[in-house]
């Protein structure tokens, strides 16, 4: 046989013509004459009990055709890719930004109008913004679980007579920042009945999740719920968890009519995941060769209000603290937990660009108390065939890191011409 | 609210509208004229998304009001491929992978007729300076620079053929 | 002053969801005309997942593809394939379209082999004709399809993927979480200017272990879209909060690099073949902007010989960091 004819070659994007046309249809861009336009109340206050909402002086607001709270959910007020901890429409405010209320009108502005109208009476409770507070015995719950919603360890060997025996000892703590997708398109979609079926289109990560929720919300049987991605303006991760898609199905479901939302900028930044700020304290240790033989982590995530993607992001975090340094003693802790902050999800690398951020300055401050090069200290701890994870999994084949090192650092050289002796 | 009467040419067509005059040039041609290629991506004139071509010149959408328009020309990115063919901008940016989401595709496209309207050969420098009010989350710009480069030998090119 | 230095991070990335089933189906549907439909539940967000899952449909069918169409991402029409996360697409959803072309594909051969007077064994589908061994034998595919039909046998196939893991033990965290990983070494150049803090990347060399690169250019995309964004999570991005409540919640104030913000990025891709993987592919989508911020941090932390342990990496905090390394040499 030849070779491969198609795998392999940079052939062009098939949804190429559409994009470059203007013709691909975002969710923003689907029109459905006479669907109403949904707008969202979001809490401004961090941490509190709602015990009343008024709709009655919103509802006489000319277009509105109805008002949503809690009270109206058909069916399980909660979803949530691991954790079913976030309400759709909440009795209980955990961050600003919380969705309280959802408004369905004729147009725009007398949606933006009822909101102002809608009056919530609230019970504030104390607000938790620092991760580590939130971690006291005595902090005050943000959800009935506790604050600490996951703790993961990983351990092999002996760290603790590993650091006794080492001739170079690095610690350091480490921070990151929460950030956001900042995909350019915003969160956005419509929905209407198709005799009993519940049609939602919206962009998505992933609509096979998203149905299983609205289903779930909503009090359907997932074969009446159908989840139709639209042309997806970029995720990042951000784009995994529910944003529009129950307000749709509510809507369109209790009002037998189509329904349309669009997030603006300042909705999707106020009310949808972010990056995990992480708080790392890392020990290496190492002979005066470089060669590693512990490093000791301890990792805190701070989810915010909901659980989201977080216990995946602290697992992965965990899993991949080591970077692909072969380790024979590692003793790793990894912990998600809520807040009063706006909540922390999956966003591209999973928690694992915090980690290379503190496991690679550790490799260059070993580099230096060892006297090696950065380069030479990656070489002599990269896997090899045959190396064991700190999960004690054994990696057999596809290792590139040998050949991406040794790849980059040619390349380096070559277009780095700053690169001198010292570096190597 | 007073009506107003807004006459413009889009994409070659002469339009005729009565509009509420608070409305934004991007909402005109969204919502009336249906010319959704042209993207809302933060409404304030930082992202670039919305992004036309008004006489010439490169401008935001939704910090125009739409009676600005009056009297002027706008295109926008389905004023490009005529009669479904697509134009050398278009092919170029397929070509090179330039496209990714492609919520940026349309004014980066029209950011960069612009610039070789004014400048047939720009250099690598001068096309990320005129890239750079256009925001892309995806790509990093080098393909969509690279794009630009390959339209500006294309569409010079065509010319010198039709000019032959 | 303005002082350059070099900082290199490498990063690995296991591909799928850890430690957890995360299976992708699959549905193909080889017509009479010799095109093909596949109908999966991949989300295609910008990555491309579509035309890979083309590609691979359209390598494992022998058909052009052009000759292939994509139906993804509806619930009541393709099957679950899964999150678009984890940079696990390519990998768990190619996996199944393989699989369930795979199917079809042999469907076809054996009614070729038997038509055509050949042993299965050394019959296959290239490039729109049934091929034995390495000659084409001339007859066209679409030509078995309409015998297949004309026999009544339709050429369906269903495949899914779910990546070999296991769970890993709740104390020590042994076990499989992933079944294969994705590899990479990024070396950036910065120079940081002393008075003002300001970091400026000049250039970025990224060398990705992908496994086979199903679609280079496709690859080298996601490659400097990480390193771009890498370089602002690494300079320029966060969220401020005050009290819970975002300071800067749009993009006048959240600012992410522009053209101007990302110089050059050579990437290298490194193909470490996956047996496991679709024609050896694993994946790319998050490995590209894992170690950016890392190599950044150690190239600021070459240039000025102080290390700055919180991201990002800002003017004010970079000045900060000169002053007090500054004080406390002072005091020395």
């Amino acid at each position: 046989m030849p070779e491969y004819s198609i795998i392999g070659k940079s052939v062009q994007r098939v949804d190429g013509p559409r994009k470059v046309s203007g013709q691909a249809q975002y969710a923003a861009d689907l029109n459905i004459p006479g669907a109403l336009c949904l707008k969202v109340l979001r809490s401004k206050v961090a941490h509190a009990l709602v015990k009343e909402i008024n709709v009655s002086e919103a509802l006489k607001v000319p277009g509105v055709v109805q008002i949503f709270t809690h009270a109206d959910i058909p069916g399980i007020n909660s979803y949530g890719i691991i954790i079913k901890d976030q309400p759709a429409l909440t009795n209980k405010v955990r961050f600003k930004g919380d969705a309280i209320a959802l408004v369905a009108a004729q147009d725009e502005a007398s949606a933006i109008i009822a909101l102002s109208l809608i009056e919530v009476t609230l019970e504030e409770l104390p607000p938790i913004y620092d991760v580590k507070a939130a971690m006291r015995e005595d902090a005050p719950a943000i959800h009935d679980r506790g604050n600490s919603i996951s703790a993961y360890r990983v351990k092999k060997g002996n760290v603790e007579s590993a650091l006794k025996q080492a001739e170079v000892i690095i610690t350091g703590s480490y921070t990151t920042q929460r950030i956001e997708h900042c995909y350019i398109e915003t969160e956005a979609g419509v929905a209407y009945m198709d005799n009993d079926l519940l049609v939602i289109k919206a962009g998505t990560q992933n609509p096979h999740y998203d149905r299983r929720d609205v289903a779930r919300v909503l009090g359907l049987p997932m074969n009446k719920v159908r989840i139709i991605q639209t042309t997806t303006g970029g995720g990042f991760g951000g784009k995994l968890d529910i944003s529009v898609q129950c307000f749709l199905g509510l809507a369109a479901l209790k009002l037998g009519r189509p329904v349309k939302i669009a997030y603006d900028r300042h909705e999707s930044f106020i009310s949808t995941g972010k990056r995990h700020p992480f708080y790392i304290d890392y020990t290496t240790a190492a002979d005066k060769e470089g060669k590693l033989s512990a490093v000791k982590v301890r990792i805190v995530g701070d989810t915010g209000a909901y659980a989201s993607y977080g216990p995946a992001t602290l697992l992965r975090a965990a899993v991949h603290a080591t970077g692909p340094y072969e380790v024979p003693n590692v003793d790793i802790e990894a912990s998600c937990v809520y807040t009063n902050n706006p909540f922390s999800g999956a966003m591209r690398g999973f928690g694992t660009p915090q980690m290379a951020f503190a496991c690679e300055s550790q490799m260059d401050l070993v580099a230096q108390a060892v006297n090696i090069s950065p380069v030479e200290m990656r070489r002599r701890n990269i896997f090899q065939k045959g190396a064991v994870t700190a999960t004690q999994q054994k990696l057999d084949a596809s290792i590139g890191i040998g050949k991406t090192l040794e790849a980059a650092w040619e390349k380096a050289l070559q277009v780095m011409p700053g690169l001198g002796d010292e570096n190597i | 609210m007073a009506q107003f009467h807004l006459e413009m040419k889009v994409n070659g067509k002469a339009i005729a509208l009565d509009i509420d005059p608070g409305l934004r040039l991007l909402d005109v041609l969204r919502d009336i004229l249906h010319l959704t290629g042209t993207k809302e991506g933060c409404g304030e004139g930082e992202c670039g998304a919305c992004s036309v071509i008004l006489d010439d010149e490169l401008v935001d959408s939704c910090l125009i009001l739409a009676p600005q328009a009056y009297g002027r020309e706008v295109i926008t990115i389905e004023g490009l491929a005529l009669n479904g063919e697509l134009d050398p901008y278009q092919q170029a940016f397929l070509e090179v992978g330039a496209v990714q989401c492609g919520y940026c595709t349309p004014g980066m496209i029209l950011a960069a007729r612009v610039l070789l309207n004014h400048k047939p050969k720009p250099s690598q420098q001068e096309i990320a300076r005129a890239i750079s009010g256009n925001l892309c989350r995806c790509t990093g710009y080098a393909k969509i620079v690279q794009g630009v480069e390959i339209a500006a030998s294309i569409k010079e090119t065509k010319e010198g053929v039709s000019r032959a | 002053m303005k002082k350059r230095g070099y900082g290199l991070a490498n990063m690995w990335y296991g591909i799928g969801n850890t430690a957890n089933p995360n299976p992708s189906g699959a549905f193909v549907d080889f017509l009479d005309d010799g095109t093909a439909i596949v109908l999966t539940g991949c989300a295609d967000i910008g990555q491309g997942s579509n035309t890979v899952l083309a590609q691979i449909a359209a390598e494992t069918l022998g058909i052009c593809i052009e000759d292939v169409v994509i139906i993804s991402a509806d619930t009541e029409v393709t099957p679950d394939a899964g999150a678009s996360s984890a940079s696990r697409q390519t990998y768990v959803s190619g996996n199944a379209v393989r699989l369930a072309a795979e199917k079809v594909r042999d469907q076809v051969i054996a009614i070729a082999a038997e038509i055509l007077n050949l042993p299965t064994e050394t019959v296959n589908l290239y490039q729109g004709e049934i091929w034995n061994s390495n000659e084409s034998s001339g007859v066209s595919i679409k030509d078995i399809i309409i015998k297949c039909r004309s026999k009544g046998i339709l050429t369906l196939g269903h495949g899914s993927y779910n990546p070999v893991t296991t769970m890993l033990d709740p104390e020590t965290g042994k076990g499989i979480p992933y079944a294969t990983y994705a590899f990479a070494t990024q070396v950036a150049e910065v120079e940081v200017d002393t008075e003002t803090g300001i970091v400026e990347v000049k250039q970025i060399v990224a060398a990705h272990d992908v496994g086979t690169a199903i679609n280079p250019q496709n690859v080298e995309g996601q490659i400097e879209g990480g390193c771009a964004m890498g370089i602002g999570y690494a300079l320029l991005e966060e969220v401020i909060l005050k009290d819970g409540e975002i300071q800067n919640p749009g993009m006048s104030t959240y600012l992410i690099p522009t053209s101007l913000d990302v110089p050059e990025i050579h990437t290298i891709i490194i193909e470490e073949s996956e047996i496991s993987g679709p024609y050896g592919a694993k994946g790319v989508g998050e490995p590209a902007l894992v170690p950016t911020a890392a190599a950044i941090a150690n190239a600021v932390a070459d240039a000025l010989g102080i290390r700055i342990y919180d991201l990002p990496l800002t003017p004010e905090r970079v000045v900060a960091a000169l002053k007090s390394a500054q004080e406390d040499s002072k005091k020395v």
